[in-house]
């Protein structure tokens, strides 16, 4: 057979900055890939310099693509011969195990790199697209929850722009689209729009503290939530006379349910007391500045 | 900026609080039952949150909240105190400093103290805290030698006993009290424990 350099008359320099283009490019043509990265790692490997791991790395997951598996194993001894503690190789030997249906071997290996490094975002994905394909919605379901649990956490503790708490929000979406009877997430997602604030963002947090409370009537945070942000939109100057009137009586409803939880939980201990007269009296602070 | 004296029972509730949450972000309150002027006395602490996501309505809340308490018992919001999830970066997150700048509002000499996980091995000497003060509208460390610990030894002790007989397990933070309020979040118990322990001789722990 005719080599790609015969046959295109093309010199090595112009295969390597075709397959850079590819890779630049995200083209997943795995066949052109091949054929051209094989003969190039073959004829030419010694010319390429640091080139050559980026390029073993790009013909072995193309090699996946294309069942050729003895390529995509001497791509992957090479690497692991240069790297060998590399959690980027270690998710390429994921990756191989999974194009040979080897499931459970290509999960132990994204479990390490999780040991050793719980944000490696790349090891999740890839063990949520197994459960996929292992058809275990379910359970790729529950880790989807965790990654983005994960990010939100990530996202909120660490907010490194003014979008964080958006791209907050989005996960919490997803995450409430798939598990509709969650009051956690509902009560997460409505503090995520309280924090970020404004009329529009306090209208949606009082909606989902509210959402999280029919789910589950004795979430307390939703139910100061709700206090919090009816309150918070009642005394807001920009609102209907309407709109102030049933904030304020969505605002004395928690604030009822608040002090009647707390009643009822003070019974009978006496260490509970500082807790019930404090709760009182901020709910009464709180109300001053409402009017 | 002045001395920060650290009391017993303040230090002992915030390492039980981040031994209780060994792999979460903990944070809370610090207070002060003297009055203002002089050094600041650190004489009690409220564990707040460990695994709440530090978002304004629960923060807001239990500032609300101790606040109130505070002025019913005579005591005052003087820091706040975190101990990261990661332990091998003790420095202050921006929600850290966000809640300290708030307290720094209503209180000057506010402080605002890291516990370093990666010293709170039980073998470990000196007390596993940074604390930082403000200064020209910065957190900036303090001096340590401006921080007391009156009884360190003592006071390890303290923590390394009631970490071993399980006492942490009693420690109730805002966090635990939200999911549950028949638990006291002014952890009366403890604070009476901690006050047994301490050696009878010593009159002001």
């Amino acid at each position: 057979m005719a080599s790609v350099s015969e046959m295109y008359d093309v010199g090595w320099e112009e295969m390597r900055d075709k397959l850079r283009k590819w890779r630049e490019d995200n083209f997943r043509n795995s066949e052109q890939i091949v054929d051209v990265g094989e003969e190039l790692i073959s004829e030419h490997g010694s010319k390429l310099g640091d080139d050559i791991w980026i390029i073993y790395e790009q013909v072995m997951i193309a090699a996946l693509d294309c069942s050729r598996d003895d390529l995509a194993l001497t791509c992957l001894q090479e690497l692991r011969k240069q790297f060998p503690d590399s959690h980027r190789v270690k998710r390429l030997s994921g990756m191989r195990l999974e194009a040979l249906e080897r499931y459970d071997e290509a999960n132990k290996h994204y479990d390490a790199i999780l040991q050793e490094d719980p944000t490696n975002t790349a090891a999740r994905k890839r063990k949520i697209s197994i459960l996929k394909a292992q058809g275990k919605s379910t359970e790729a379901i529950r880790e989807l929850n965790e990654y983005l649990e994960h990010c939100i956490n990530l996202l909120i503790v660490f907010p490194c722009d003014f979008h964080s708490y958006g791209k907050a929000a989005f996960c919490l979406e997803e995450l409430m689209m798939t598990n509709p009877h969650n009051h956690l997430y509902c009560e997460q997602y409505a503090e995520v729009k309280y924090t970020q604030g404004g009329l529009e963002n306090l209208e949606l947090s009082r909606k989902y503290f509210a959402q999280a409370l029919r789910l589950n009537n004795r979430n307390m945070r939703a139910l100061f939530g709700l206090y919090m942000s009816a309150s918070h939109i009642a005394a807001s100057p920009k609102v209907s006379a309407k709109v102030k009137k049933d904030n304020m009586k969505y605002a004395s409803w928690a604030a009822s349910q608040i002090n009647r939880a707390y009643k009822l939980a003070g019974r009978g201990t006496k260490e509970n007391k500082c807790s019930v007269k404090a709760v009182e009296e901020m709910l009464e602070s709180m109300q001053i500045t409402m009017s | 900026m002045g001395e920060v004296e650290l009391s017993c029972r303040a230090y002992v509730k915030m390492y039980l609080h981040a031994c209780l949450f060994p792999r979460c972000s903990i944070n809370g309150l610090l207070l002060s039952s003297s009055s203002a002027g002089g050094a600041v006395c650190v004489t009690d602490c409220v564990p707040l949150l460990h695994s709440h996501l530090p978002l304004a309505p629960i923060t807001q809340l239990a500032l609300t909240q101790v606040d109130v308490w505070c002025s019913q018992t005579q005591q005052r919001i003087v820091g706040y105190y975190q101990a990261n999830a990661c332990v091998s970066d003790s420095s202050p997150t921006p929600c850290a400093l966000k809640i300290a700048d708030k307290i720094a509002e209503q209180f000057d000499s506010a402080v605002l103290l890291m516990l370093d996980g990666s010293k709170m091995s039980p073998d470990y000497r000196v007390p596993p805290i940074v604390m930082y003060e403000r200064k020209d509208s910065r957190w900036t460390l303090k001096d340590k030698h401006m921080i007391m610990l009156r009884q360190w030894e003592e006071t390890r002790a303290i923590a390394g006993q009631m970490m071993e007989s399980g006492d942490h397990m009693q420690l109730v933070d805002f966090d635990t009290h939200l999911d549950d309020i028949t638990k006291d979040w002014t952890n009366q118990k403890l604070n009476t424990k901690i006050a047994e322990l301490a050696s009878p001789a010593n009159g002001n722990i």
